[in-house]
C-alpha cells in the first residue's frame, strides 16, 4: 500500500481530537468515579437514619462531646485533688480555672518537639496519636441514653453489636502494647522501663478486671454494653455485687495506670515512664488519652453496675448517666489520692491474689444465684 | 557476682537531671529489675563552701554555713558558731542560749516537715506531699516574723543573737505548734498507719546497729536502732540550754529485729523527733530569763580570733554536724574550715543498703536516710 502524504496530512487533526478525547474520557471517568463515590456516600448521609447516626457520632455523645467532657473532666480532677491536697487547684484562668487544661493545651502545642537521636522518628510520630484513638473508638459503644447513644438500642438502624463488652476489652487490651512500644522506640532506658511496667500493670489488672464484668453480664443475659444497662431497671448491680464493683474499680484504676498504681509514670522512680521523652503535641497526646481512659472506665462502671441510662424518670437518660459518671469518676479521684504508689510486684500480688478470687467468688455466686434463686431472674434481667 | 551474669546488666543513671535527685548522680547496675551494684557519686552540687570560708571574717562566716543547707538553717550555721565562741571566749548570754535552743528545735520540726513531705512525694502520695508542707509554712511565717527571712535566717552570731523574742513572733510559734500538734496524729496515720506505706517501706533497706556506726551514720539514722545516741544529751554544748530541762532521747526499736532499723522505724524515728523537739520548746518557752542577747563585747572580740584550733558540733536533723576550725594568729579569717556534714555517711551507705533490691525500692531507701547534698558537696 502506498503512503498517501496528503491524507494523512488531512488527518492531523481527527487524530489531535482523538487524543484529547481519549484524554477527556480519562479524566471525565476518574471525575465520575469520584463524584459516584461522592454521590453514594451523599445519598448515605441523606438517609435520616445515617444522618442522625453522623449527628451523634461527631457531635452528642461522640466527638465534640467527649473532647468537651475531657476537658471538664481534667479541671475538676485538678480541683478535686486540690481540694483534698489542702490546695486551691488552677484559679487564675477562666471562672474557677475552668479554661485552665485549654491554656495548658495551648502552651503544650506550641512547645519545641524534641526527638532523641535513638528514637525511631516514623514511630514515635504516629503513636501516640494512635494512643488517643484507640481509647476514644470504645466510647463508641457507652450507651449514654436509651436513644442518644452513637450505637443504638436493639432494633434500631445501628444496634449496639452483641458484644461489645468484650469488643471494649479488645480494645482497652491495646493500650499498654502502644505504651510499651513508645517506651520502645523512645530510646531510653527509663522509657523502656516504663513501658514494661504499663506491661506488667496491664497482666496484673485485666484478668481480674474482665472477670469482674463477667458477673453483671451474667446477671442481664447479655454481652451487650447496653443489654446490660437497660436490664438495670429494676435493680442495679451495685447493690447485688458490691465486692465485684471494688474489684472493678480497683482493677481499673491499676489498668489506667494513675495514682496507686502509677509505676509506668512514677516520677520520682523512672523520671515519667514511658512518656519521659515525649513532648509537645505528642505529650499532649498522651495526657489526653490517660484521662480518657479514666473517663471510659468510669462509664464502663457507672454502664454495667450503677444502671446505666436508668434512674430518676422524669430526668433524661443521658442526664441520669452524668451524674452517677461524676459521682464514680469522684470516687476515682479521691481512690487516686490517698495511698502510696505500689511496687510493680505489690501490684501483680494484690491483683492476682486479693482482686482475682474475689471475682471469681462473685461469678460463682452469681452462677449460684441464677440457678438456685430463679424468682430472681426477671428482677435481674428487666424482663419481668 | 560472677562477670556472665553482669553481662546481661544495665546501667542507669539515677541524676544528676532526675526528678528527685536534685544535684546528685547515683549510677546503679540493674540485672532485670533488681540492683546489683550502686555507685553514688559526690561533687555535683559543689559549691565551695569552706574555700568560700576562708575569705568571710568570723561574723560572716555563719552565713555561708546557713546557704549549706537552708531547710535547717539554724542548725547548719551553729557548728561555726559554737567553732568561733569557743576559740574567742565570748560569753554568751542566759537568754540567747535558751532562745538559741528553741530555735534549734523549732527549726528541726521544721526541717523533719520538710523531709515528710518530700518522702511522701517520693512514695507517690502528693497529699502527703502538701499536707506538711501546708502546716511547715507556719514555721516559716513565725521565722520570717523573728528574722525577716524565711529560709536564710542569719539567727545566730558569736556571742548571742541577732534578734530578740517579740510578742508577735511567741504568737506565730505558738500557732505553729498548736497546728503541729493537732496534725502530727493525721501524719502518723497516713505515713506509719497506712498499709501501702508498710507494704513500700518494711523491711527495706535494713542495717543493724554496728553496720550504721560503722558506716558513720549519726542522728535519726543510728536512734531508729535503738541506741540513744544524742550529742544534745551526750556532749551538751555550754552554750545551748539541753541541760536546763529534762527530756528524753527519743529511740525507736524495732519489735522483731532488736538492733535493726529498715525504713519503716525511721520514719517512726523522726516522728519521735518531732514528738521530742516539740516538747523541749514546750519545756523551754516559760524559762526565758530577762537580759542581753548578745555579748555587748562580742563584735570585739570576735573580730579578731587568737591561734588555735577548735570543733565546733551540732545534733542536726540528719546527724551530728562538725565544723573544725583552725586559725592562725590575729586572724581575721579562718586559716581553715573543715566541715563534717552527716549526709555524705548517709549517702554512700546506699553503696551497701541498695544492691539486691528492687529499682523502685532505690527511692524509698534513700528518702528515708534523708540525705541532703549539700552536706557532701561541701
Amino acid at each position: 500500500m502506498q503512503f498517501d502524504f496528503f491524507q494523512w496530512l488531512a488527518g492531523i487533526p481527527d487524530w489531535i481530537y482523538g487524543v484529547l478525547l481519549w484524554f477527556w474520557h480519562l479524566i471525565e471517568g476518574v471525575f465520575l468515579w469520584i463524584w459516584g463515590v461522592f454521590d453514594y456516600l451523599w445519598t448515605l448521609v441523606a438517609d435520616p437514619d445515617n444522618f442522625m447516626f453522623l449527628m451523634r457520632a461527631l457531635f452528642f455523645p461522640g466527638l465534640v462531646f467527649l473532647l468537651l467532657g475531657l476537658i471538664f473532666i481534667v479541671w475538676f480532677t485538678r480541683k478535686v485533688w486540690g481540694r483534698i491536697q489542702d490546695r486551691r487547684g488552677p484559679m487564675h484562668i477562666g471562672k474557677y480555672g475552668g479554661l485552665q487544661l485549654i491554656v495548658d493545651a495551648i502552651k503544650l502545642v506550641a512547645k519545641e518537639t524534641i526527638i532523641p537521636d535513638k528514637a525511631k522518628r516514623w514511630m514515635y510520630r504516629i503513636l501516640p496519636s494512635l494512643l488517643l484513638l484507640i481509647v476514644l473508638v470504645p466510647f463508641m459503644f457507652i450507651p449514654w441514653d436509651p436513644y442518644w447513644n452513637i450505637v443504638g438500642a436493639p432494633g434500631s438502624a445501628f444496634p449496639d453489636l452483641s458484644v461489645s463488652l468484650v469488643l471494649i476489652f479488645a480494645f482497652l487490651t491495646a493500650v499498654p502494647v502502644f505504651a510499651l512500644l513508645i517506651g520502645w522506640v523512645s530510646g531510653s532506658k527509663y522509657t523502656l522501663i516504663g513501658g514494661f511496667r504499663a506491661a506488667n500493670n496491664q497482666f496484673a489488672s485485666e484478668i481480674p478486671m474482665i472477670i469482674s464484668s463477667v458477673g453483671p453480664a451474667m446477671l442481664a443475659g447479655s454481652l451487650s454494653l447496653y443489654g446490660i444497662a437497660s436490664a438495670q431497671s429494676s435493680v442495679w448491680y451495685i447493690v447485688l455485687l458490691p465486692i465485684n464493683f471494688v474489684t472493678f474499680l480497683v482493677a481499673s484504676i491499676a489498668s489506667v495506670g494513675t495514682f496507686p498504681f502509677d509505676a509506668p509514670v512514677a516520677d520520682s522512680e523512672v523520671i515519667f515512664g514511658w512518656r519521659t521523652e515525649l513532648s509537645g503535641i505528642y505529650f499532649t497526646m498522651t495526657y489526653f488519652a490517660e484521662f480518657a481512659e479514666q473517663m471510659l472506665y468510669s462509664a464502663l462502671m457507672v454502664a454495667l453496675f450503677f444502671g446505666g441510662f436508668n434512674g430518676l424518670p422524669f430526668l433524661p437518660g443521658y442526664v441520669n448517666f452524668l451524674i452517677k459518671f461524676l459521682v464514680v469518676f469522684f470516687i476515682f479521684i479521691v481512690v487516686t489520692s490517698s495511698w502510696f504508689r505500689l511496687r510493680q510486684d505489690q501490684i501483680v500480688r494484690l491483683c492476682w491474689k486479693y482482686l482475682l478470687p474475689l471475682s471469681i467468688l462473685n461469678v460463682m455466686l452469681v452462677m449460684l444465684g441464677l440457678a438456685y434463686f430463679d424468682w430472681l431472674i426477671p428482677l435481674v434481667t428487666g424482663v419481668g | 557476682m560472677k562477670p556472665d551474669i553482669l553481662e546481661e546488666a544495665s546501667e542507669i543513671w539515677f541524676g544528676p537531671q532526675h526528678v528527685s535527685a536534685h544535684g546528685w548522680a547515683t549510677k546503679l547496675t540493674l540485672i532485670g529489675d533488681y540492683i546489683v551494684e550502686c555507685d553514688p557519686n559526690a561533687g555535683y552540687f559543689h559549691r565551695s563552701a569552706e574555700k568560700c570560708l576562708e575569705f568571710r571574717d568570723f561574723r560572716q562566716g555563719s552565713l555561708i554555713m546557713e546557704r549549706i543547707c537552708m531547710i535547717e538553717a539554724f542548725l547548719s550555721e551553729y557548728p561555726y558558731i559554737a567553732a568561733v565562741e569557743r576559740l574567742s571566749g565570748v560569753e554568751v548570754p542566759e537568754r540567747a542560749k535558751v532562745m538559741r535552743t528553741i530555735m534549734l528545735e523549732a527549726n528541726r520540726i521544721h526541717s523533719l516537715q520538710f523531709w515528710m513531705g518530700q518522702f511522701g512525694g517520693e512514695l507517690g502520695l502528693f497529699t502527703m506531699l502538701l499536707w506538711p508542707w501546708v502546716d511547715r509554712e507556719y514555721f516559716l511565717d513565725a521565722f520570717e516574723e523573728l528574722t525577716g527571712s524565711r529560709h536564710t535566717v542569719s539567727y545566730n552570731t558569736p556571742g548571742g543573737t541577732r534578734y530578740d523574742f517579740t510578742p508577735e513572733f511567741l504568737a506565730k510559734l505558738d500557732k505553729a505548734i498548736v497546728r503541729l500538734e493537732e496534725r502530727i496524729p493525721v501524719f502518723d496515720e497516713m505515713l506509719s498507719g497506712s498499709p501501702t506505706f508498710k507494704l513500700r517501706t518494711k523491711g527495706i533497706g535494713h542495717y543493724t546497729a554496728q553496720q550504721g556506726l560503722k558506716w558513720g551514720l549519726s542522728g535519726p539514722n543510728i536512734k531508729a536502732c535503738g541506741i540513744p545516741m544524742d550529742l544534745r544529751k551526750d556532749d551538751p554544748d555550754p552554750n545551748l540550754a539541753y541541760d536546763m530541762i529534762d527530756w528524753e532521747v527519743p529511740v525507736t526499736e524495732n519489735p522483731e529485729h532488736p538492733g535493726e532499723c529498715d525504713a519503716f522505724d525511721r520514719t517512726r524515728q523522726r516522728f519521735a523527733e518531732i514528738a521530742t523537739s516539740v516538747d523541749i520548746i514546750r519545756k523551754l518557752l516559760p524559762l526565758v530569763p530577762e537580759g542581753n542577747i548578745v555579748d555587748p563585747k562580742a563584735r570585739a572580740k570576735a573580730n579578731r580570733l587568737p591561734e588555735g584550733e577548735a570543733y565546733g558540733r551540732v545534733e542536726g536533723t540528719r546527724g551530728v554536724t562538725t565544723l573544725w576550725l583552725k586559725t592562725t594568729e590575729k586572724a581575721q579569717t579562718p586559716y581553715r574550715a573543715k566541715i563534717r556534714g552527716p549526709c555524705f555517711a548517709s549517702y554512700y551507705s546506699l553503696k551497701h543498703l541498695v544492691p539486691g533490691l528492687r529499682f523502685a525500692d532505690f527511692v524509698v531507701v534513700f528518702g528515708s536516710l534523708d540525705p541532703y547534698p549539700g552536706w557532701w558537696d561541701r
